[in-house]
């Protein structure tokens, strides 16, 4: 299982997201962007998975993967 | 709790130099407001003719500048815009207006509200009844769309608007009005407002201190960072003002010897008006994603929608007073009370169409 963190265009677009994972069955947690992770102050969606490739959202911005400590971009849409 | 360590002592800052500002000259409870600010810049060119409310206040261009300059060494700053940018300009009309009816913006209800001026109590009561009204739409599918990349030169026009004033106030004052007399003849020293902009810009951009985020976040999320800002400018700022007698708890400050009343300063008494204003102020801050505070900020990181919300708030202030809308210390007017349900209603307008329940 990996950590990963997504932030997006809107607030909307995180809910919209987090519904998504609801129905693959992922457990998703809405909360605010961490102000590493970006110096805006939206809402991102902290989730586990086996992979990153099965989540996509036009609303996506940024998805990131968290181990301990350490953030690795993995994907952009900016 | 990193967040949380540096948003309190970014705030306290905040509350150390509103009060120094204060000491310098700034009129009282007044060392930062952003909407009155802009508004008395809008009157300092010329778009109003309010006499006692006309500077080009340097406050505002160091905080634009300040948040540009520290986005740029952090590498924060991005060029971005193309979310709903002229429902943004007046969703910022808005809000202005809201804060021109109470008197202060987000950040100066909590100066006033270190000032002991409990007239700002009743207006943070309206204030988060108006973020709780923008969290249902926030939460039934709010947005105003994407925004999409844009090029660096777009992104740093707002900072090079600012730049420009700074020019003319410093190079070319006889181009720009003053106020010889009220709010607008009570100013800090030019290079210590402008300094005091900068590191508050510098210190907004870093913690993303930001008035109307910190409650919401607490209603979304129960998360209590951002809000430590708020708290720490509070405390910080009562404790200032304290220890330089400027602290006054009352909706006045009492009789004078002749047995008149002296009003709290820029403050009127009107609850219920008090109390809608910040309404709409809240409302509007959580559609745009921020307080004013961090409307300046968001621009200075290249956030052209940001910007062009800070248009609207400039044009908004400039109707506020040209067309008598703008409350004083007597109270509010009957424009002003008509224009701030008649902003209400735009706000739930915005939000209503805004929502997509249906796709989310």
């Amino acid at each position: 299982m990996q950590t990963f963190i997504a932030t997006f265009f809107s607030h909307f677009g995180a809910i919209r997201f987090n519904k998504q994972l609801k129905e693959a069955g992922i457990q998703g947690k809405l909360m605010p962007v961490p102000r590493r992770v970006s110096s805006s102050c939206g809402t991102c969606v902290r989730f586990e998975a086996e992979s990153d490739t099965a989540f996509h959202s036009e609303d996506l911005e940024q998805l990131f993967r968290l181990e301990g400590e350490e953030l690795t971009m993995i994907c952009s849409n900016r | 709790m990193k967040e949380k360590r540096n948003l309190l002592i970014g705030g306290g800052l905040v509350g150390v130099i509103a009060v120094v500002l204060v000491m310098l000259g700034n009129p009282k409870n007044m060392g930062f407001c952003i909407a009155c600010f802009i508004r008395d810049i809008a009157g300092g060119v010329g778009m109003h003719g309010a006499a006692i409310v006309q500077y080009v206040r340097p406050e505002i261009i160091g905080l634009v500048c300040g948040a540009f300059l520290m986005a740029l060494i952090k590498k924060d700053f991005a060029p971005r815009g193309g979310s709903s940018p002229l429902t943004r300009f007046v969703l910022g009309f808005g809000v202005m207006v809201g804060a021109l009816i109470f008197l202060g913006c987000p950040l100066r209800m909590a100066l006033r509200i270190a000032g002991g001026d409990l007239n700002a109590v009743v207006a943070l009561v309206g204030f988060v009844v108006g973020i709780l009204i923008g969290v249902v739409f926030l939460k039934k599918g709010f947005s105003l769309g994407r925004s999409y990349r844009q090029g660096k030169l777009e992104g740093f026009a707002i900072t090079g608007i600012n730049v420009a004033l700074l020019v003319v106030l410093v190079a070319f004052p006889t181009l720009l009005l003053f106020s010889e007399s009220g709010p607008g003849s009570m100013r800090a020293p030019i290079w210590a407002a402008l300094a005091a902009g900068l590191i508050v810009g510098a210190i907004a951009q870093r913690t993303r201190l930001c008035m109307v985020g910190g409650i919401r976040d607490v209603i979304l999320f129960k998360d209590w960072t951002l809000i430590c800002g708020f708290i720490a400018i509070i405390v910080i700022a009562a404790i200032g003002n304290i220890a330089t007698g400027n602290f006054h708890l009352g909706f006045t400050r009492g009789l004078n010897e002749a047995g008149e009343i002296i009003a709290q300063p820029v403050a009127h008494t009107e609850h219920l008006w008090n109390f809608l204003g910040m309404t709409v102020v809240g409302l509007g801050s959580v559609l745009l994603g921020g307080c004013p505070l961090r409307q300046l900020i968001l621009a200075g990181e290249g956030n052209t929608d940001s910007a062009v919300a800070v248009l609207g708030m400039f044009v908004g202030a400039a109707f506020c007073h040209n067309f008598k809308l703008a409350s004083s210390g007597a109270g509010t007017t009957p424009n002003g009370r008509i224009a701030c349900i008649l902003m209400l209603v735009v706000m739930l307008v915005i939000a209503v169409y805004n929502t997509k329940k249906s796709k989310a």
